[in-house]
């Protein structure tokens, strides 16, 4: 039985490498084998060297294990000791030097790798991204008004002039810094195909810089457990062509059109301009979180929610943006979310299904005309 | 060897002494509280499997609503605490406490009542952490806390608070354990038993014990600031307040990376007792596997920021960390390949035993290498908190330590109970086991690459993640399987297993000397030692010629007069008497700590504060009342202080 | 650790008791490392007190407040602290002699010099009982933020700089004013050295416990081995206070 279960191990061995390598060339939604970003890629170039030599290293050190074990194992007959050596002084030698060697190459590999990766060069592009259990906001200011080497305070002196959540855009083509800050709790900034991990911790600014190469959609997490709902704590970053990046901003700076209009939802007509009454409603309690620019509502504690009409993601990127999901949150967003703060306070039936209706054809109402690219 | 066989195999005495509690309760013998450890540690073993199947079969399909998020991370938290806490750690203790004072002919452990208060305070410290499940909720913050999370304005509840003080009592418990191993081995050691002669199980204790003392500490004063935190709005942690989070990291790894290689190096000794032993020849390159032991216990102190690449150190802080990590793959690698030679040129008999030490090797290189790709801080950005770390610490826990801990077990069994496990059903265990792990384990090294963050009770399906996420806890069961089989191996075993010769194996060091189960006083006389395999080489004389480097040395003196209680002389050896006081002492201790951790709760209403007061005075009276029967006890054990 | 498993060896012709393979007693190898164990303990507990009180001098002498608001000048009293630093080496050096008394078997200068000992020591706990109590009337209290009673000129001074409130938030109630300072200053100064007093009183119970016993078994042969663990014990916890002192009151 020995025999045959042993070339099962090595059998199954072989396959999961092989499939490991395969399935590593799939490009799934969230794999860090296709990279689309220079932060990224450089790594990816690392890592498939160290890669095969870990391999090398793999097949000697366990080819000379299993070929001792199968060589020596006990021949029926041994009557005799085995020669009693006790050591070489040379062969320890000798292997002590050889992996002193392969780790001195990946050292050297590591540092070069990690000096391209931790540079910022002066005219990138600086965006603030503050994570909140559990959501990611993102600030953009003039440009012309911060410099790389000058962290951004927000005060009242210095406000962002856009300020969104959940998709975070970015020009294609030029190097973007982002500074990586967090309002509670710590976070983890990280987007697999454009870029590596980097901690955005409270009290403590830290900065990743990139550059997107391809427009497209991109999955990205918080990779640092962060509390009840950081299983559910994601976002998107939308690469657009520098143009439409522009056109972007100038639109989305813009104060959203007086709500008109209305939506099909849950069966019922949603009325955008009742919506806004709602929200505007104290009892609501939706503006004591929620900022929606140009009007009373100036919460600080949810998401800014101008132009949620035009997000591709809500409840933290985890629902695709449509009417209906914006319902289902609106009705029940712990039944979606467990433990997300507005849960909370908004329960399942604090509001009525004409209530949620009316506020999702507001919330729909206020739209950009941006032209997405497709999901990478 | 067949003479040796007629010399030395003396069936042990199959007494049927009857169970008594009282001699188990109140022991000092360092066997009983080796049995203790070991059994308490595979308990926990198997809660600890089971959250982890729990886990698994929430994770086995996506968007599964088997658990809630709160539970699922109380559960990982528990797991890894209960793992890395209450299974490896006591395991190999419980082990070392066994084999350590035969080993280097001792008839103790240095301090006996010290030995026994450890094992109540560890099983203290083990009872607080899993109350917490029943007092509303076990912490929830991953095994490494990391703070605010840990704020009680994030964690409000006690759940964190348990786990600080539950780990605090089995801390104590560690280091008590660990001054006590240091001293045994330094100070107990038989005449001859040098210390370039001492196994290198015994060599790997110590080790341990060093970094144990040096490394927990740090710990300690970490968690002690925490609870100020959250008991009395100190805020050491707490950014918000001034604190710094950065500073729990430090101070944590400082600690957690030296706890790896607590987990880790005791088994590496057992590995390094069991190759030679089955490949009939001396370990190849004794002092070289030694001191990379020692080298790897210092490069551990240095090498704790390599968990905290992402947070921002800078290329210079992250260099240094990354270099020393690497550095540790040479006295590691050294190791393994001292290992393989020992099987080369040997007569290599693949027991049970021999097959997990095997496997062992196979599997720590899996998880070493993985290691080294973790080491080069570029590669960790995109692997850290992915499934590839998990990948990683579960080939060097699962396929290091827990594979390792079996190839012990198997070894000593028969030392400890007298009896042999069923070798048939072992390797078909092993066989099963070996696969299931690589079945469960090896697919998160692809989960990682393909972008799966670790700590998420759940994913949203057209990830990717579906296939190999269901897989592994396919293979899951079937590791549980392979437990059940080694429990029923167990069992039956106990009972009916083919009785153990003192020296079955036909082994070298001083353990096999002494009958299976050895007496309470282990030796009846204290040999006198002249190598380092000296059972090997008072049965092989004419093997000892070209002994270490042609050190010649005559055959050590064994003497194997078959002993037992009742043997002539066995009367005249005082061993300290039972007692009570070690267990008080802990019970004291846990009470108290159990009190203190309602000590300020706010929110609690005046009747359960007051509650607590009561809880931490009768623990307090109990400590004292304790340590004062503890004095007393010795007294009476003294043989120059009054009345005997 | 009063019990040694060395008694395991009684009728063994070739060990003496306690004395092992090291030829040291086995409680004071045990001693020697736990005391290793401890060096780490303080060594933790002292770095995060360095590392908080340099954040915050640093912000106060960005702002240019610190020598107006420095907590270690403003609190610790110097001369307090060295008298106790005296009180506890004097203690090291009672316990010497006690120890040499012993060795010498004049239990009556042992009783003298191990009850100075004794009574240095609680002379000691007693003044950091009250320094701290003085400490906590004056504004430093284990809380995230200190609160400094000012003189009139520096309440003046500070005002002339008006600096952030969340740097520095002056308060000013009739005649005195005070200034409150985030820092974490008093947290880790009361956690720091409470954990030594803390220690400190062990020693002391430990001292009185060999008392008792060595005036109870003046005859026992182990009595001066028992003292020596005592006593080595106590140099530590005196050795932990001169560096806390060195690194907190002096530099
Ligand atoms: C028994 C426990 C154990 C052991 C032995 C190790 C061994 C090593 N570990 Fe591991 N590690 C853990 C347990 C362990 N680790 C745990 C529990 C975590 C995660 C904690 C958490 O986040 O929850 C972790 C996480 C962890 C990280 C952080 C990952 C992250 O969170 O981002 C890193 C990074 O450097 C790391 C590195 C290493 C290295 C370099 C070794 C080296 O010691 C490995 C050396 C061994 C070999 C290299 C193989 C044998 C050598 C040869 C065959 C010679 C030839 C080889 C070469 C030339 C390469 N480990
Ligand atoms: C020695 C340490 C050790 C060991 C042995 C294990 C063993 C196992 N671990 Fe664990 N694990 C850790 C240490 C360890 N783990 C650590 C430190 C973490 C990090 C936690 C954190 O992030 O904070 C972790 C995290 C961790 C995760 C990641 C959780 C997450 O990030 O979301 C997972 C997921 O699959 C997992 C799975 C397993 C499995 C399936 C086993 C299996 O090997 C278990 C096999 C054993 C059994 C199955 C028991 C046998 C059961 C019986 C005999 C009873 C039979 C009963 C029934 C059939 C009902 N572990
Ligand atoms: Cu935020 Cu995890
Ligand atoms: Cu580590």
């Amino acid at each position: 039985m020995r025999k045959d279960a042993r070339q099962k191990v090595v059998l199954a061995t072989v396959l999961a490498s092989i499939t490991m390598v395969l399935a590593g060339c799939a490009n799934l939604p969230a794999t860090t084998m296709y990279t689309y970003g220079d932060h990224a890629t450089r790594i990816l170039d690392l890592l498939m060297i160290v890669f095969w030599m870990a391999v090398a290293v793999f097949v000697v050190v366990q080819g000379a294990l299993v070929y001792t074990v199968v060589r020596f194992r006990n021949k029926p007959a041994a009557t005799t000791l085995p020669k009693q050596i006790h050591g070489n002084t040379k062969i320890e030698i000798a292997w002590t030097i050889a992996p002193a060697i392969v780790v001195l190459i990946i050292a050297v590999l590591t540092f070069r790798t990690q000096a391209a990766n931790s540079v910022m060069p002066p005219e990138a592009i600086k965006i603030r991204s503050v994570a909140h259990q559990w959501w990611f906001e993102f600030q953009y200011f003039n440009q012309d008004g911060v410099s790389l080497s000058t962290p951004i305070v927000v005060d009242d002196q210095n406000q962002p002039t856009i300020t969104t959540a959940t998709d975070m855009y970015v020009p294609v083509g030029v190097p973007i810094t982002v500074q990586l800050d967090a309002a509670d709790v710590m976070h983890n900034f990280w987007i697999p195909k454009i870029a590596g991990k980097t901690y955005m911790i409270p009290g403590k600014s830290n900065y990743l810089t990139f550059t997107v190469t391809e427009p497209g959609i991109y999955k990205a997490f918080c990779a640092e457990f962060c509390g009840e709902a950081h299983a559910q704590m994601h976002f998107r970053l939308i690469a657009l062509p520098a143009a439409e990046y522009e056109a972007w901003k100038a639109n989305v700076s813009k104060i959203p059109a007086a709500a008109t209009g209305t939506v099909q939802v849950l069966g019922l007509t949603g009325d955008a301009s009742r919506g806004a009454a709602l929200f505007a409603d104290a009892k609501k309690q939706c503006a004591t979180c929620h900022i929606i620019n140009g009007t009373d509502a100036k919460g600080k504690i949810g998401p800014n929610l101008t132009y949620l009409g035009s997000r591709t993601a809500l409840g933290g990127a985890i629902l695709p943006y449509s009417v209906d999901n914006l319902a289902k949150w609106l009705q029940d967003s712990n039944a979606i979310k467990q433990g997300n703060l507005m849960g909370r306070v908004i329960k399942k039936g604090t509001l009525t299904d004409q209530e949620v209706a009316d506020l999702t054809a507001y919330l729909d109402s206020m739209k950009l005309s941006v032209a997405l690219p497709a999901e990478k | 060897m067949a003479i040796a066989e007629q010399k030395l195999t003396s069936t042990a005495p199959t007494t049927k002494e009857s169970f008594q509690w009282r001699s188990w309760l109140a022991t000092v013998d360092h066997k009983k509280i080796g049995i203790i450890y070991i059994i308490s540690a595979f308990i926990f073993f198997i809660i600890g499997g089971i959250e982890a199947m729990l886990m698994r079969v929430q994770l086995g399909t996506p968007n599964s609503t088997f658990l809630s998020a709160d539970l699922y991370n109380q559960l990982f938290t528990m797991h890894a605490t209960t793992m890395v806490f209450l299974v490896v750690m006591p395991m190999n203790v419980g082990i070392g406490n066994y084999v350590v004072p035969l080993m280097i002919g001792a008839r103790d452990m240095a301090f006996p009542r010290l030995n026994a208060f450890s094992v109540w305070l560890f099983l203290g410290g083990g009872f607080l952490l899993y109350l917490s499940f029943l007092t509303g909720g076990a912490t929830n913050v991953g095994w490494f806390a990391y703070a605010p999370l840990t704020q009680t304005q994030f964690s409000p509840g006690q759940g964190v608070d348990y786990w600080i003080l539950g780990l605090g009592l089995t801390g104590v418990a560690s280091i008590a354990g660990a001054l006590n191993f240091i001293v045994t081995v330094l100070n107990m050691r038989a005449p001859g038993m040098t210390i370039n002669r001492m196994p290198l199980f015994v060599w790997m204790n110590v080790v341990v014990s060093f970094i144990l003392i040096f490394a927990f500490p740090t710990f300690t004063v970490a968690s002690i600031q925490l609870l100020f935190d959250r008991q009395f709005g100190a805020a050491f942690f707490n950014p918000a307040l001034g604190g710094d989070a950065v500073l729990w990291q430090h101070l944590f790894w400082f600690f957690g990376h030296p706890e790896v290689y607590i987990l880790i190096l005791p088994v590496m000794g057992m590995i390094s007792e069991v190759l030679p032993v089955y490949s009939r020849k001396p370990i190849f390159g004794y002092s070289f596997v030694a001191f990379s032991g020692v080298g790897i216990g210092f490069l551990g102190f240095i090498v704790w920021a390599h968990h905290m690449f992402g947070t921002g150190m800078g290329p210079i802080a992250n260099g240094f960390f990354a270099a020393a990590s690497m550095v540790i793959a040479i006295p590691t690698g050294v190791k393994i390949f001292n290992w393989i030679a020992t099987m080369w040129g040997g007569d290599v008999r693949l027991t049970t035993s021999m097959l997990y030490a095997i496997g062992f090797i196979s599997m720590f290189i899996i998880g070493g290498i993985s290691g080294i790709t973790l080491a080069s801080p570029p590669i960790d950005l995109q692997q850290t908190d992915s499934y590839y770390v998990v990948a990683h610490f579960h080939y060097v826990l699962f396929g290091g330590s827990i594979l390792g801990l079996f190839a012990g077990a198997f070894y000593w069994f028969p030392k400890m109970t007298g009896r042999m496990l069923d070798e048939k059903l072992g390797k078909a265990q092993f066989w099963l086991m070996l696969i299931s792990m690589n079945v469960t384990f090896f697919p998160m090294h692809i989960l990682g690459t393909e972008g799966m963050p670790r700590r998420i009770y759940t994913y949203e399906s057209g990830m990717g993640w579906e296939m190999w996420n269901f897989i592994e806890t396919i293979g899951t069961f079937f590791l549980a399987f392979s437990v059940l089989m080694f429990i029923y191996n167990v069992l039956v075993s106990l009972r009916s297993g083919e009785v153990a010769s003192n020296d079955p194996w036909d082994a070298a060091t001083l353990e096999w000397v002494v009958p299976s189960p050895p007496p309470s006083y282990n030796f009846l006389h204290i040999p006198h030692v002249t190598s380092r395999r000296p059972l090997w080489d008072a049965k092989y004389p004419h093997t000892t010629a070209d002994d270490h480097h042609g050190e010649k040395s005559a055959p050590s003196q064994i003497r194997y007069e078959y002993s037992h209680e009742d043997s002539p002389g066995a009367k005249e050896i005082h061993m300290p008497t039972l007692t009570f006081m070690p267990m008080v002492l802990s019970a004291g201790l846990t009470v108290a700590a159990l009190g203190f951790i309602y000590i300020n709760q706010a929110i609690l209403g005046l009747p359960i504060r007051t509650a607590s007061y009561v809880f931490v005075a009768i623990g307090i009276v109990m400590v004292f009342y304790a340590i004062r029967g503890w004095v007393l006890d010795s007294r009476r054990d003294s043989p120059y202080l009054g009345h005997h | 650790m009063s019990s040694s498993a060395g008694q395991a060896h009684h009728g063994e012709a070739h060990q003496k008791p306690l004395v092992g393979s090291m030829g040291v007693d086995s409680r004071k190898l045990g001693l020697w490392a736990f005391i290793g164990s401890e060096t780490l303990f303080f060594a933790t507990l002292i770095v995060t007190h360095l590392i908080f009180y340099a954040r915050t001098s640093n912000t106060l002498s960005s702002v240019g407040a610190l020598e107006l608001l420095d907590p270690r000048l403003g609190y610790l009293a110097i001369e307090l602290t060295t008298v106790l630093a005296t009180l506890l080496l004097a203690s090291s050096l009672t316990m010497v002699l006690a120890l040499a008394a012993s060795k010498a078997r004049d239990w009556k200068r042992f009783r003298i010099w191990q009850l100075a000992t004794i009574l240095l020591g609680a002379s000691f706990v007693g003044g950091q009982i009250y320094e701290f109590i003085h400490l906590y009337h004056e504004g430093l209290k284990l809380a995230p933020a200190f609160e400094m009673h000012l003189s009139h000129e520096a309440h003046k001074a500070l005002t002339a700089l008006n600096l952030d409130p969340s740097i520095v938030r002056l308060k000013e109630a009739g005649e005195h004013a005070t200034a409150l300072v985030p820092s974490l200053f008093g947290v880790t100064f009361f956690v720091m050295t409470g954990f030594h007093g803390l220690h400190v009183t062990i020693g002391i119970i430990w001292l009185i416990a060999i008392y008792v016993k060595v005036s109870r078994f003046p005859e026992s042969p182990e009595n001066p081995m028992d003292i020596e663990l005592g006593g080595l014990y106590w140099h530590f916890v005196d050795l932990v206070w001169v560096a806390i002192f060195t690194l907190i009151y002096l530099i």
